[in-house]
């Protein structure tokens, strides 16, 4: 029996690359956000401004939390 | 090559990994690989903030004697650590007869650097920086800060450095 979901599927196989192709561009945009961050807090603290230490790690810590949510919806591989 | 109808070798059933598996990287093990390195430099970033509150620079105290005006000619450098520390200082002779003492270390890699005499410029040689001598401030190159900088003091005939005066 069909359901709603295999239905689509079969409708749409290419909703699952495109949707995979996005959360991968999402991931590197926020890995990139992420290298940035941590070459400001440490530029920052070598030139002891040690103030942006701080809360470049707690914006690095919320993006990686987003990386692993973003994981949830990594589309299932293909039996 | 292989007969599809030859039965597998031993070997083959004890590793039961195709080569494919194992050269070809799927998209969503590259998505995890991501999260990984994402992981990785959050525990950087924490590692940095950590440092930089735990354990901020120590700061120099008192006047520290390096040599005698006569040891030092114009034009002359002469580097020197300071007692319980092992970073790298050089106190520079100036060709106008001041004295100057910054850190010997590239803000930008760390490489040793040199007063050039006669031109007023300190050279970092890894990768071309230049530091005004009478500053420290960066002139060229890749360095992303003046270089640290010691308060020079002459007391006799005796050179003393002690922490630099924090600038407004």
């Amino acid at each position: 029996m069909s359901t709603f979901r295999r239905a689509q599927s079969q409708a749409h196989p290419n909703k699952t690359s495109t949707l995979m192709l996005a959360i991968i561009v999402l991931l590197i945009l926020n890995v990139t956000i992420q290298i940035w961050l941590l070459y400001s807090g440490l530029n920052n603290a070598l030139a002891h401004n040690s103030g942006i230490a701080f809360p470049a790690f707690i914006a690095s810590l919320v993006i990686f939390i987003i990386n692993c949510w973003l994981l949830y919806y990594l589309p299932r591989s293909r039996q | 090559m292989s007969d599809n109808n030859e039965k597998y070798p031993d070997w083959k059933n004890d590793f039961p990994i195709s080569q494919s598996e194992t050269t070809s990287v799927t998209r969503r093990q590259f998505a995890k690989f991501l999260c990984l390195v994402s992981g990785g430099l959050a525990t950087g970033s924490a590692f940095v903030a950590a440092k930089s509150v735990l354990s901020p620079d120590k700061k120099i105290k008192g006047a520290h004697r390096v040599c005698s005006i006569t040891e030092l000619p114009v034009g002359g450098t002469r580097s020197f650590v300071l007692e319980g520390s092992t970073t790298p200082y050089i106190l520079i002779h100036l060709e106008n007869g001041e004295f100057k003492a910054y850190e010997q270390k590239c803000t930008h890699l760390s490489c040793a650097v040199f007063y050039k005499p006669g031109s007023g410029k300190i050279e970092c040689p890894c990768h071309n920086g230049w530091f005004d001598a009478m500053t420290g401030e960066v002139l060229q190159g890749p360095p992303p800060r003046p270089l640290p900088r010691l308060d020079v003091q002459v007391k006799g005939n005796d050179i003393f450095v002690a922490a630099a005066k924090e600038e407004a």
